[in-house]
């Protein structure tokens, strides 16, 4: 897999279009497993998409006690194996970006797998594939420099400072080249 | 416990040794201080004795993972405490009779994989158990008088019965009815594997397959024994023996180390019901950000106590940690972070939340290799 996934919440006009995608993903139950949520529901109507960061050390499989959850050679972190999963919900949890869903009927969790049936061969994810506004992208890891680069340049044209929160939007070479 | 410890190796070679030593107790008790073992199944017998090692070892290895040795340090807490004793016995008699023995949450991801399931496991449980019983004479059969037969449990004389009685033909037969349950499963199992294309996403060829055809061949070379007993008279009868040896080697072996090992942790699940949630479904704790119920005090307490013993720094400027907050609290964290927004829950973090904590276990995920980087650049 040699390409990334790059979102853009600013971008995000709450359509749901990917959601409703996730839920056709083969192996998804028809249920959906990434996020669309309001930012501040009562300062604006701006939304936006949340799916699973496939973090390279996952803290929801430190976190869990079956060792259920399983990292893919692309570094995908796969939703917990069903044979093992104890139903514990730990992982929703540890994870500190509050990723993974629980199902209470059929005593397992899942999470986003970047569509992994797709990406594994370079397709794009079903939320990636069916975004209109472009919030979410599957692209190559050139074109997301590119990308981060002009967001640089317009953050200097508008007249934007950095902070410590976002100096990874000006400085895009140094911080956060997420290769891997 | 620390002490004798210290006389081995490792946890694993101590846990190891007195298992062993415990089956060959067992073994020099119910031989008759060994004047009776069974030569013929001295395949069956050694491939036992490894299999009790497997799993030992891979159940210590398993043990000591902070994550699961921080919940079964819980549920021994639990255990002990004498107000919650009633509690527990609720916990693990739900949890024996509807998760393991009835296994209900197979039935409800559907009727077909639930059924599968269940043949699969109590087939295999069944036949197992009476491998052990059979290989190590745990039980035998003793003739009393001509009308009397005798199930001999460790030695010791238990169950009298007619030889010719319904449950002497159904103890004779007793592997005969657990490989049949094992069959229907497994041909279930292995069309839902060629059928459904869901399945095939994440399916490793070793890791789901193997296991399927293993017990496949086990299964019916075993059943084609008692047919060439039965009505073959006997034909190529030693053949099949060994054959079906074999396969039964290679499973036992091959149990503690691939996706079977799966059912010695089930009971790992007594402790939800026992440490977390008494009722399913039902929180206790509320998200300091929104007030909502979203778990409870001693999960959270928990998971706190895994992520800083594996150095995961989710700690947030007022003091809090990350999983004291709603999941959607959490993402909503996240992402003002991401915009540079004020957060509401007061201080916002730092710097963004670092997952990798920099200490990479071997063989927990894989490095990419170098020639990846030199691809990537090539394609400038």
């Amino acid at each position: 897999m040699k390409k990334v996934m790059y979102l853009e919440f600013e971008r995000c006009i709450g359509c749901r279009s990917c959601q409703a995608a996730c839920r056709e993903c083969g192996g998804h139950d028809a249920k959906e497993r990434n996020y669309v949520e309001y930012i501040d529901f009562f300062e604006s109507r701006q939304t936006y998409p949340m799916m699973c960061m496939q973090c390279k050390d996952p803290a929801c499989a430190k976190v869990c006690p079956a060792n259920a959850i399983q990292i893919t050679e692309e570094g995908v972190v796969l939703s917990a194996m069903e044979e093992k999963c104890i139903g514990c919900r730990n992982c929703t949890f540890g994870c500190p970006f509050g990723i993974p869903k629980f199902d209470f009927e059929e005593n397992k969790m899942y999470k986003c797998d970047m569509c992994y049936d797709r990406t594994k061969y370079d397709i794009s994810p079903m939320c990636a594939s069916v975004c209109p506004s472009d919030a979410i992208r599957f692209i190559d890891h050139d074109e997301m420099m590119e990308l981060r680069r002009r967001r640089t340049q317009m953050n200097l044209i508008e007249g934007k400072k950095p902070s410590q929160n976002d100096k990874w939007q000006y400085v895009p070479e140094f911080f956060g080249v997420y290769s891997d | 416990m620390k002490g004798l410890e210290r006389s081995f190796y490792s946890k694993a070679s101590m846990y190891s040794f007195i298992v062993l030593m415990v089956l060959f107790f067992l073994l020099w008790m119910s031989t008759g201080q060994f004047t009776k073992v069974k030569w013929a199944s001295s395949g069956y017998m050694i491939a036992s004795i490894i299999f009790f090692i497997g799993m030992t070892i891979r159940l210590t290895a398993w043990g000591l993972r902070p994550a699961t040795q921080q919940m079964i340090k819980r549920s021994f807490q639990n255990m002990k405490t004498k107000k919650r004793q009633k509690r527990n016995t609720k916990a693990i008699v739900t949890t024996l009779v509807d998760n393991i023995i009835l296994q209900k949450y197979i039935f409800k991801r559907g009727i077909y994989r639930g059924v599968q399931h269940w043949l699969i496991a109590w087939g295999c449980i069944g036949s197992l158990a009476i491998t052990f019983a059979l290989t190590f004479n745990w039980m035998s059969f003793k003739m009393v008088d001509p009308s009397t037969f005798a199930v001999v449990v460790f030695g010791f004389e238990t169950l009298k019965m007619h030889p010719e009685s319904i449950f002497a033909e159904m103890s004779y037969n007793a592997l005969n009815i657990t490989s049949s349950m094992l069959l229907v499963g497994l041909v279930m199992a292995i069309t839902r594997r060629l059928k459904n294309n869901d399945l095939k996403v994440t399916e490793r060829a070793e890791f789901d397959l193997l296991p399927l055809y293993l017990m496949l061949a086990m299964t019916v070379s075993g059943l084609v024994l008692t047919v060439s007993y039965k009505f073959l008279s006997g034909w190529m009868h030693p053949q099949m023996a060994l054959i079906h040896q074999i396969t039964v080697v290679v499973f036992l072996l091959y149990f503690p180390f691939g996706k079977l090992f799966h059912l010695p942790i089930r009971p790992l699940a007594t402790a939800v019901p026992m440490n977390y949630q008494e009722e399913v479904g039902v929180d206790t704790k509320n998200c300091i950000g929104c007030d909502e119920l979203y778990s409870n005090d001693d999960q959270i307490t928990d998971v706190q106590a895994i992520l800083g013993q594996q150095n995961f720094d989710f700690e947030m400027q007022d003091g809090h940690k990350l999983s004291d907050y709603c999941p959607a609290c959490r993402r909503k964290i996240r992402v003002m972070n991401h915009l540079n927004m004020p957060s509401p829950f007061g201080k916002t973090m730092e710097e963004p939340v670092q997952t990798n904590n920099g200490i990479h276990i071997p063989g927990f995920g894989r490095e990419r290799n170098e020639t990846f980087y030199e691809d990537v650049k090539g394609e400038k």
